[in-house]
């Protein structure tokens, strides 16, 4: 079991409100949180079977946090980074989020 | 007593000895005088007939009642009545006034009493009472109905509105008494709009902060026209676009806000003597900027953005001196430039401008890059992080350029209009760590905000921060002549702030240019 965890490729977040996002390992892992979640030495059950649900997010908040890791992921390497846009009634949300997952 | 409909009279009942079923009644008395409408009033009695009523002449006079207990309305206690319910309730209601009582206000009829507007009163402990306020406003605030007035006008005379009724929590017009130093700014800059002056002092005024709206019709300031009498020649002829000078010396300032940057015209600013610690970077948009006196503050180094000012913008004279600069042989300097050895083996030595024959060169103008201090860098959270974390950190990390979430968040607030919304008692309630983070945008935005030294994206937390040390003395005594040959060099300490990891000097390419970042940004 942890063998094929180790190689799984993508992995799944899941909201409080039960949406779930398959995104790549590799870009989950923008954020500490997730990252020492699927850490695969650690043993947790969100690294064994690839699955993590965030009891705090809602799906909007998830939806955007996802994009926000794929912009992440996409312009690590550039030098120009383009903005980046976020709705102003999804701040507040964000900034909690971004808080609770360490980004 | 008056509301009980008084009985009708029995029938008349003619005297009989059939049982009826008004028999056991029948013991009171048996026969009931005559009675007419007006019989028991004695001023309807015949004598009286001609005589005019008491104390109303003229006056109709009326009757409550059924025809057979009716009573004659005092006129007068009425009126009386009347006066008394009119200051309880002035039936004007202030649109604007947001009253809790407002809300609570029963309707007419509903049944009120005394526990009800105690129980309203109790129930709102957290609303602050301003008591002095309350009775300041309230000839114009909308009273509550008292009890009494709800309840009915015939239980004699109405007392005063009594005072718990009036001393509802709620909001009351708030005069904000505005500070005799920022009254007579205020009056001084009008004073210069209306006279067309384009030299605004405001010295000496003891402020603490610049008033909001203060400096801003500043931007619109026009000079008149000289000419006034008929000979005009050409030498009256002269431009109408001020000279913009503001003169903020002597005050107590202890921060600069963002409409002090608005003022893009702006030509000499003087800042001495005050209590600033620092200069906001925003002070980048005074593009036209020629003359910055920052002297007697508590500044302990500059913005980046001065340097800028003095390379693009056109800026020739900055005085700074005497502040509690940073001093070069005190700081921790991580690469030399300008001796153009990585240690000077004397400072006193090596901080000398090499000697030249004439022509001058340009170095002996311009400013020389002398020194740069170690970058600091910062999480994602604003705080320092030590050396030996850092160097744990991947490469890739240090390298992006890549905003964090927190800081999108921020940027994204701060372009909105969310702080202009939202009240500080509204913010309070959030998280402690989001709290400080939201309080730091708002001063980043109050300050007029910020752009990354290397790559201009605007940023609110930074992520790196170095201190940089250039020799700006021939602009320090405002480009009056070159350096001397062999003139030891007083550098000055500028900071300067990345929006990311990225964002920092590269330290191979920099020897020995003049401010190479700049000019190829631009």
């Amino acid at each position: 079991m942890s063998s094929t965890a180790q190689t799984q490729e993508y992995v799944t977040l899941v909201s409080g409100d039960g949406f779930e996002f398959v995104v790549p390992r590799s870009t989950a892992c923008v954020s500490g949180t997730i990252r020492r979640m699927l850490d695969p030495s650690s043993n947790f059950s969100e690294a064994i079977t690839g699955r993590c649900v965030l009891e705090t997010l809602s799906g909007v908040v998830l939806e955007k946090v996802c994009e926000y890791f794929c912009y992440n992921q996409k312009n690590k390497e550039q030098a120009n980074v383009p903005d980046m846009d976020i709705p102003p009634e999804l701040c507040l949300e964000l900034l909690m989020a971004a808080d609770y997952l360490d980004t | 007593m008056e509301n009980e409909i008084p009985l009708p009279p029995p029938p008349r009942r003619r005297k009989s000895h059939r049982p009826s079923r008004f028999d056991d009644r029948s013991s009171q008395p048996s026969s009931d005088p005559a009675l007419f409408s007006s019989d028991d009033i004695p001023a309807s009695s015949l004598e009286n007939y001609h005589a005019p009523a008491h104390g109303n002449t003229g006056r109709k006079r009326r009757y409550r009642g059924t025809w057979w207990g009716e009573t004659v309305l005092n006129p007068k206690r009425k009126r009386k009545d009347f006066k008394d319910k009119r200051f309880v309730d002035s039936g004007v209601w202030m649109g604007s006034d947001e009253s809790l009582v407002e809300s609570l206000l029963p309707s007419e009829d509903a049944p009120i009493s005394e526990d009800f507007f105690k129980n309203v009163r109790n129930s709102n402990p957290g609303v602050p009472k301003k008591e002095p306020e309350e009775v300041d406003a309230a000839p114009f605030a909308p009273a509550a109905p008292g009890p009494e007035s709800v309840l009915g006008m015939d239980r004699g005379p109405i007392s005063r509105p009594q005072p718990q009724v009036v001393a509802q929590p709620r909001v009351a017009f708030r005069r904000v008494v505005e500070s005799q130093e920022h009254q007579l700014a205020r009056a001084i800059v009008n004073d210069c709009l209306e006279k067309g002056q384009d030299s605004v002092d405001l010295s000496i005024g003891n402020m603490r902060e610049i008033p909001s709206g203060l400096l801003r019709p500043l931007q619109h300031l026009t000079k008149l026209p000289a000419i006034r009498e008929p000979p005009v020649t050409e030498d009256v002829y002269s431009s109408l676009e001020p000279f913009l000078r503001l003169f903020l010396a002597g005050n107590s300032l202890f921060k600069l806000s963002s409409e002090l940057f608005d003022l893009s015209s702006l030509k000499v600013l003087s800042l001495r003597n005050n209590k600033l610690t620092e200069i906001p970077p925003a002070i980048r948009r005074l593009t036209s900027l020629q003359d910055v006196n920052l002297s007697v503050n508590r500044l302990q180094y500059l913005p980046w953005d001065f340097l800028w000012l003095i390379r693009k913008g056109d800026l020739k004279h900055l005085i700074v001196r005497p502040n509690p600069l940073m001093q070069i042989d005190e700081a921790e300097i991580a690469h030399w430039h300008y001796p153009n050895t990585t240690t000077p083996e004397s400072l006193e030595e090596s901080l000398r401008l090499q000697e030249y024959d004439s022509p001058v060169p340009e170095e002996a103008w311009a400013p020389i890059h002398i020194a740069t201090g170690p970058i600091r860098h910062f999480n994602t959270d604003g705080y320092p992080i030590p050396e030996a974390q850092l160097n744990a950190t991947s490469s890739t990390e240090l390298k992006s350029n890549v905003p964090s979430l927190r800081e999108v968040s921020l940027v994204s607030l701060n372009k909105s209009n969310f702080f202009d919304l939202t009240p500080d008692s509204d913010i309070a309630d959030l998280p402690e760590l989001m709290l400080r983070l939201l309080r730091y945008a708002r001063e980043v935005r109050a300050a007029g905000g910020r752009c990354c030294s290397i790559c201009h994206r605007g940023f609110v937390l930074p992520r790196t921060e170095w201190i940089e040390w250039w020799d700006c003395s021939t602009y320090e005594n405002g480009l009056k002549g070159p350096r001397a040959s062999g003139e030891k060099l007083r550098p000055l300490p500028f900071k300067r702030l990345g929006c990311s990891w990225g964002c920092v000097p590269d330290m191979k390419s920099v020897e020995i240019t003049h401010l190479p970042d700049e000019a190829a940004s631009e």
